[in-house]
């Protein structure tokens, strides 16, 4: 019941009142500017007039996400700007044909009866309320009885306790407005969206073949040079008729570096591509379970292969999900099911641990996020503070490239 | 010759602090990183010291980094580039300082002993030693196509050799033919390339890269 006083309601009223006059004359002004525009278009001065409109419209539109973010605290991303570089001729092109400049101007149209809306249910909650409670004590001879005048007095003190509830409707209208209308277009949002995947996609590859240059450096690359430093050393014993104790001491030390070469190109291999995964998903994934420290119950139904970049983000999700709830959890079992029924494939991840997980910024569970992110799929952590932890994958059905 | 070794890959470093100790050569020290280089050879100055390109903590550059400030600080001493790859532009800055006492060999050389260690006392005695792949990629990328066009097989041969900073003696016998026959090969490369001869081994190995690299 703090409604009445909490701060919201003031800065919604103050919106409302900073606003109202605003937008009828805004409105009106822009209107006039729109028709005369339409009737001028038989001249050359005709499309002049609808760009300035246009772009007065925007200008407005702009005041009003800053105005709305201020006292509404409704956040509205700007729309993308067109690109007017060069010329009034270009300039006049690029307003005319920016989506959001005739979104604003649609904006301002509905604002006219959403404007007469507020100022009908200001009027009511306030000025009426008001009014009802101050009448009473000054010019109480004018009414017949007490109780008429105490039922008016308290109508007016009940308008001006529920005002914020009849003002927020008309506020929930302007948000849905401001949104829709002044914020990006849902295809402006996608591109969006699609353009901060691509660029973790990007990074994401990058990473991925520079850890792979560090790990052939560092490792196999130095240890098959290890080997030849070692088979040199063999020859410069045999040269030199040292024992064959530590001739074949030599040897030894080169083979086994030799093994741990190709031990760790194998790694390396099964961290770029799986060769199991050419078998699909659920002989790749029981091999990732059969080395799992944690039992684990594998459910996959599949009607149908996924694309095989899909099978490749799955399995590398599950081996970390695995790994995570191994490492993190303190579960004792794990339950993993995967499931693709042409519309969506669906992977979760459930163990019995402590719960409590969620994506640092980061951290391996947000990557993941991201990585699912670029083939517009989505993850969802479900984990309460005392388990169980539950994560699931979901991702569109056919590949990226073959959906239009 | 006594040397030191900067190396982060403690397989490679003890592997080559080996084989150089049983060639009868002083390892004065062999260590992991650049810091760890500048102060040994500060301590007791090297004939040669090796040193990795990819040196921690960024395993970037900072081998080479170290490389030549180690020649600017440390004139006597010789500096061998030790790298996993061959890499033009890294060799470029090397030899901006000069090529006396310079070189630049891939890892694997080393199992040809007798070759890395002849390498070895050439750039200790002041001379040059790039590694074939080096001088591939310098003939490979040098704008002077139609010069080396002109030259013949033969001195196309001694090219690669002499660039690798090899005596003409050591041209001559892995060649199989005589000195004088290298001798005349050499003028006529500096006379298709328009260089002036150079008499010392040393001085003509920086013509000829200076010449490929321009």
């Amino acid at each position: 019941m703090s409604a009445p006083a909490a701060r919201r309601t003031w800065t919604g009223l103050a919106y409302l009142l900073l606003a109202l006059p605003l937008d009828v004359v805004a409105a009106l002004v822009l209107l006039a500017g729109g028709l005369l525009g339409a009737a001028l278009l038989i001249t050359p001065l005709g499309l002049w007039v609808l760009a300035l409109v246009l772009r007065a419209a925007n200008g407005l539109g702009g005041w009003r996400r800053g105005l709305a973010a201020r006292l509404l605290g409704e956040q509205v991303p700007a729309p993308p700007r067109p690109q007017d570089r060069g010329g009034v001729l270009r300039w006049r092109r690029a307003v005319l044909t920016d989506p959001a400049g005739w979104r604003a101007f649609a904006y301002a149209m509905a604002k006219l009866p959403v404007s007469v809306l507020s100022l009908f249910a200001g009027t009511l909650g306030y000025v009426y309320g008001l009014t009802a409670l101050t009448y009473f004590p000054l010019q109480e001879h004018r009414f017949g009885s007490w109780g008429l005048a105490l039922a008016r007095w308290l109508t007016g003190l009940a308008l001006l306790v529920l005002a914020p509830w009849l003002l927020r409707p008309v506020l929930n209208v302007e948000r849905m407005l401001i949104r829709g209308l002044l914020g990006p277009s849902r295809a402006a949002q996608r591109i969006t969206e699609l353009r901060e995947t691509r660029d973790r996609a990007v990074i994401d590859a990058d990473a991925t073949l520079r850890r792979i240059e560090r790990d052939l450096h560092d490792g196999a690359q130095a240890r098959l040079i290890g080997v030849g430093m070692h088979l040199t050393m063999a020859r410069e014993l045999l040269a030199a008729e040292a024992s064959p104790e530590r001739l074949r001491a030599e040897i030894d030390t080169a083979r086994a570096a030799l093994t741990e070469a190709v031990a760790e190109l194998r790694d390396l291999v099964r961290g770029i591509h799986p060769p199991v995964l050419d078998r699909g998903l659920a002989a790749a994934l029981a091999t990732v379970t059969a080395g799992s420290a944690l039992p684990v119950t594998t459910t996959v139904e599949l009607a149908r292969r996924p694309p095989p970049a899909v099978e490749s983000m799955v399995y590398f999700t599950a081996c970390e999900l695995l790994t995570n709830a191994n490492r993190h959890s303190g579960a004792r079992s794990v339950e993993m099911s995967l499931s693709f029924d042409d519309e969506i494939l669906r992977l979760r991840v459930r163990d019995d641990g402590r719960g409590g997980a969620h994506p640092r910024p980061g951290g391996g569970l947000a990557g993941l996020a991201e990585r699912v992110r670029t083939v517009d799929g989505r993850l969802v952590i479900d984990s309460p503070a005392g388990g169980p932890t539950t994560v699931t994958v979901e991702i569109p059905g056919p590949a990226p490239a073959e959906r239009r | 010759m006594r040397i030191v070794i900067a190396e982060d890959s403690a397989i490679l470093r003890e592997g080559l602090a080996q084989l150089l100790a049983v060639r009868g050569h002083d390892i004065l020290a062999a260590v992991a990183d650049a810091d760890a280089l500048l102060d040994a050879v500060t301590r007791e100055p090297p004939d040669v010291a090796i040193i990795d390109i990819r040196l921690p903590p960024g395993h970037t550059d900072e081998g080479l980094r170290a490389a030549i400030r180690l020649r600017r600080d440390n004139p006597g001493v010789g500096v061998l580039i030790f790298s996993q790859y061959v890499e033009t532009a890294f060799v470029a800055e090397l030899l901006a300082g000069g090529s006396e006492g310079v070189g630049y060999l891939l890892k694997e050389r080393v199992v040809e002993l007798d070759d890395f260690v002849d390498a070895l006392h050439r750039i200790a005695a002041g001379g040059t030693a790039l590694d074939p792949d080096v001088v591939t990629q310098l003939v490979g990328r040098s704008r002077h196509r139609d010069q080396l066009a002109e030259l013949t097989a033969r001195e196309r041969e001694v090219l690669a050799l002499m660039a690798q900073g090899r005596t003409n003696t050591a041209v001559a016998a892995a060649l199989r033919v005589t000195e004088r026959a290298v001798e005349k090969h050499v003028t006529n490369i500096f006379t298709k390339f328009g260089l002036a001869p150079s008499d010392t081994d040393h001085r003509r190995v920086l013509a000829v890269i200076r010449y490929l690299q321009g």
